[in-house]
């Protein structure tokens, strides 16, 4: 019975002839003409081995997995996030453990996007990093020529250019509050520079402080700032509407991740558009840049071709893979030594020299409810009007001190 | 019956006012499916300027619809002929044979109309996993049909326990053999009792959505419902192509429905109302 | 003799049994005991009586999120019965007078109860879109765009534009019930009260309505098993969350949520999930007992 079975599900090993079919899963639905572009380029080289990158929409994309892995099924190689998000798949032993000897490429990986990799229990490597992205706003610089506007260097002015665009008749913000996780990007770019970055981050993590820290609920404060600025109807924006009206032209900036340069270039080739920070209370100072391993590429721990899996992802840690990457998607590989030929992609490089963790996704995703879920529905409210900051602040700690011991009591 | 022609007036000005609400989003989404995405935007009540049928075609082929039409009918069916085939052979033997445990079995099998089968998903999945169907059409099949099957037995039951009883004993006499005389002589005699399964089960079998979400994970194995919303995933932008989705998608329930409204409005409601 | 009967019968029988009995029996009765075992992942581990229970009750945020969805549970009943069914039965009555066109109006009524609630939740999702779907444009159109809103991002909103959407698809189901119901009403009842000179109003009230108690009591029980199950449409047009900010978030949607990943992570909970499957479970059982029990006395009392 054992041998039929297993008969069964190797048909491929067993006869050795056909080639190994791997299959590829990942949320990025966008990005699906670039992948099959460079496993094209891969399968030239390893003609045994034939991937099929199938995407699935990202909010699902967890639960999809989560329910496939418990099965004991999956595809071969998996699109992992980072952090927390990794950790739910490693911890039971569902993600097959890497380490230098399996993938020496990695040796030469920033260490920050390597701990995006590791298990937090273990400390072992599971995945390769793909990408580091900042959290930026981009905009139109056709309509800011129109309206004589310059890239805004504090808060103040950002504010002031928001009004001027809304006083000639022009949608300032793409922005919208249908899709949670876009208002915690929103908090993402805006809140550091209001919390003090990383100095903040570093407190919260080690439990010296809570999100009920004014500094936290003033910074989530400068949000409301901005509502005045985006569709009347913002509520109802989902993802899919911001970046079509951002593509569109007919908002002037569009708060989001450095994820979105290709997709908006592919989509509208006439868009002229470039990226800035978010500005800093002050002139002068140098504004922190949310910005985090986006995920890394994994094998699933069952796979009956390992081997080939394992070839794979050998692939993306290369400078060639990470070139590809880069060139095709806008987007910063995580392999060290690739060029940037991009400018707008360039001009995120430089801007996110000082780069603070992003604040949930980094710090606070090791557990249900992860300080993501949590925030993303409370900044639901507080855009809605019907959550103070102080409310947000509140809810966020409570919940995480049912798995983080230090807010406990708080 | 006379009434005043101003109540009659006013009864169809009522009627109307729904029936139009019931298809104009219907005929919208239909008119839609031609359009470009810019042409939705600016005109989202006319006529398409041009005929785009090629929005279907890009659907069928690109969006894999073929693939997701094909495991739906099969899921479908294989559902339905298990449902009928298992309900038949039960429902004859609770309705003509006279054993001990009889009213027992049949209130278990009856059991299952009130038990909500969604609340043991859980359960269900792990045994599904533990069975090594999960990810297979099976999943949906065994569980479909074990779903229909206390609908199924409550019908036929009833169906086999009003023919009358000489039909078979005659037969038994004549030494005809047990699955003889069900196959040839009893399940052509409830065979509008089948079909009433047949169209109760139908509906909800084809347009679920809940079971796929769980059990099916592979791309090539969706069906139509869960298809759906990963072309949603990756169409999002193309309301076009949006559109020609959702019309193809409604195409073959409306149709079917054109041509046996009765007997679908008959036996969707056939628990509700009786007689 | 006897063994051949008997092996028929384990024939006819033996198959549907096994299949009923495995796909659901032992999942519902292994579900009651699943929410008192502890576990990792879908791995069981110890027998822990109430504690899921108890966490599921007493903890943040899973106690607010509870109550939450249970009241938004509520609330779809309500307002179902009050703006779907109150509305079958009125175009049920006119129905009934058989105007021109019935039989096209039965047909036309009925179709959306065809269609799926993916396809229904998604068409609805394309026209409500605050900026490109329809519906706003059509209220501008109409010179009532101060209505205009984001109906579905709006918590003040969302619920109920959802209830609606699901309303469109269920309306003709209520609709041809009753209008069975009122047909199934003995003529001679209705002739003798008009010879007494009794009114239109006066034959719905006293005649009709009494009769038509059992179709409400199935109706009403319908609706709220209907409601208590709600998934489809607040998953396709609001995500697994009940964006926004938990507004349109109903137990059935938390079941899942918790049974099989959260969004962000993936992380399952199944000892919190069971337990709230047995909370619904007792809930719906209890509720469709009662019904059942009522239906009964009710066709009584009839005959």
């Amino acid at each position: 019975m054992i041998c039929l079975l297993v008969a069964g599900f190797y048909p491929a090993a067993a006869t050795g002839q056909q080639p190994v079919k791997l299959t590829f899963w990942s949320w990025r639905v966008e990005d699906k003409w670039a992948y099959d572009k460079i496993i094209q380029a891969f399968q030239q080289r390893n003609p045994g081995i034939q991937v099929e990158f199938v995407p699935f929409k990202a909010t699902e994309y967890n639960t999809i997995l989560s329910s496939a892995l418990t099965a004991g099924k999956g595809p071969d190689i998996i699109h992992l996030r980072a952090y927390g998000g990794l950790e739910t798949f490693a911890a039971p032993g569902y993600i097959a453990q890497l380490d230098f000897d399996k993938l020496p490429e990695l040796k030469t990986f920033s260490r920050q996007l390597l701990d995006g990799a590791r298990g937090r229990k273990d400390g072992k490597l599971y995945g390769v990093p793909f990408a580091t992205q900042s959290l930026v706003i981009y905009y139109n610089k056709k309509i800011f020529a129109q309206n004589n506007l310059s890239v805004p260097k504090t808060w103040d002015e950002f504010l002031t250019v928001l009004k001027t665009l809304k006083d000639h008749g022009v949608l300032p913000l793409a922005n919208g509050g249908k899709e949670g996780w876009t208002l915690e990007v929103m908090s993402g770019v805006v809140a550091p520079n209001f919390y003090g970055g990383t100095a903040f981050y570093d407190a919260v993590t080690r439990g010296q402080t809570s999100f009920k820290d004014t500094a936290y609920t003033n910074a989530l404060a400068k949000m409301l700032d901005l509502r005045p600025y985006m569709h009347p109807n913002f509520m109802g924006v989902d993802y899919t509407t911001m970046q079509q009206q951002f593509i569109n032209e007919q908002a002037a900036m569009f708060i989001g991740g450095s994820w979105e340069i290709g997709f908006f270039k592919a989509q509208n080739k006439d868009l002229d558009f470039d990226i800035f920070v978010a500005p800093p209370s002050k002139a002068g100072t140098t504004p922190w840049v949310s910005s985090y391993n986006d995920g890394n590429y994994g094998v699933n721990a069952k796979t009956p071709y390992m081997d080939a899996a394992l070839k794979f992802i050998q692939f993306t840690a290369t400078r060639e893979f990470g070139q590809m990457f880069t060139d095709m998607l806008a987007q910063l590989s995580a392999v060290p030594g690739v060029e940037v030929r991009d400018p707008i992609l360039k001009h995120v490089q430089e801007l996110s020299r000082k780069a603070t963790p992003y604040i949930m996704l980094v710090g606070f995703r090791w557990q249900a409810p992860t300080g993501s879920t949590l925030l993303q529905s409370a900044l639901q409210g507080m855009m809605a009007g019907s959550k103070t900051p102080e409310q947000v602040g509140d809810e966020v700690t409570k919940g995480l001190s049912a798995w983080f011991e230090p807010f406990q009591g708080r | 019956m006379n009434r005043p022609l101003s109540g009659r007036v006013a009864a169809q000005a009522v009627l109307l006012l729904n029936a139009f609400l019931v298809l104009a989003p219907m005929v919208i989404m239909g008119l839609s499916a031609f359009k470009s995405t810019r042409e939705i935007f600016q005109n989202p009540f006319g006529l398409p300027g041009v005929w785009r049928w090629e929005n279907f075609a890009r659907v069928w082929v690109e969006a894999k619809f073929a693939l997701y039409f094909r495991n739906s009918i099969l899921v479908t069916m294989a559902s339905i002929i298990i449902i009928l085939i298992l309900g038949a052979m039960a429902g004859y033997a609770l309705g003509r044979f006279r054993f001990g445990g009889n009213d027992l079995l049949y209130l278990y099998f009856l059991s299952g109309l009130m038990l909500p089968i969604r609340l043991g998903i859980i359960p269900l999945f792990i045994l599904m996993r533990n069975l090594h169907l999960l990810d297979t059409l099976w999943a949906l099949i065994l569980t479909y049909a074990a779903s229909g099957l206390p609908s199924a037995v409550f019908i036929l039951t009833g169906f086999f326990r009003t023919l009358p009883s000489d039909l078979d004993s005659a037969a038994r006499i004549d030494g005809a053999g047990e699955w003889l005389i069900f196959q040839r002589i009893m399940v052509p005699l409830v065979r509008p009792a089948l079909i009433i399964v047949a169209v109760y089960n139908l509906i909800p079998v084809w347009n679920d959505f809940f079971f796929p979400l769980v059990f099916i994970q592979t791309d090539r194995l969706k069906t139509l419902p869960l298809g759906m919303t990963t072309f949603f995933g990756q169409y999002s932008t193309d309301w076009g192509a949006l559109f020609a989705g959702l019309t193809l998608a409604a195409l073959p329930v409306v149709t079917l429905y054109a041509l046996l409204s009765q007997q679908f409005i008959r036996g969707l409601t056939a628990g509700a109302v009786k007689g | 003799m006897r063994t051949s009967r008997r092996m028929w019968l384990v024939f006819f029988l033996g198959p549907a049994t096994v299949v009923f009995a495995t796909f659901i029996t032992y999942p519902i009765l292994s579900a009651l005991a699943f929410s008192m075992y502890a576990w990792e992942g879908i791995g069981r581990r110890g027998f822990i009586g109430l504690a899921n229970f108890a966490r599921l009750f007493a903890t943040f945020p899973y106690s607010g999120l509870l109550v939450n969805a249970f009241w938004h549970n509520v609330l779809v009943f309500v307002v179902t019965m009050l703006i779907q069914n109150v509305t079958a039965l009125g175009l049920a009555v006119l129905l009934a007078r058989s105007p021109w066109g019935t039989r096209g109006y039965r047909v036309v009524f009925f179709l959306p109860v065809m269609l799926s609630l993916v396809i229904v939740g998604f068409l609805w999702a394309l026209f409500l879109n605050p900026i490109f779907g329809l519906v706003n444009k059509f209220l501008t159109l109409a010179h009532a765009g101060a209505l205009a809103r984001p109906w579905l991002g709006d918590a003040s909103t969302a619920l109920l534009t959802l209830i609606v959407v699901n309303a469109w698809r269920w309306l003709g189901f209520p609709t041809i019930v009753f209008l069975a119901g009122i047909n199934a009403v003995p003529e001679e009842y209705v002739e003798a009260a008009r010879i007494d000179g009794a009114g239109e109003w006066d034959v719905i009230r006293r005649i009709i309505f009494p009769l038509l108690a059992p179709a409400v009591t199935i109706i009403v029980l319908l609706t709220f098993i209907g409601s208590f199950n709600w998934f489809e449409l607040p998953y396709i047009m609001q995500g697994v969350s009940g964006a926004p900010n938990r507004a349109t978030d109903v137990l059935s949607l938390l079941f899942y949520r918790t049974a099989f990943g959260e969004v962000d992570t993936g992380l399952q909970d199944i000892g919190i999930g069971s337990a709230i499957a047995v909370l619904m479970f007792a809930l719906l059982l209890t509720v469709s007992a009662v019904g059942a029990v009522l239906l009964r006395r009710r066709e009584v009392e009839l005959a």
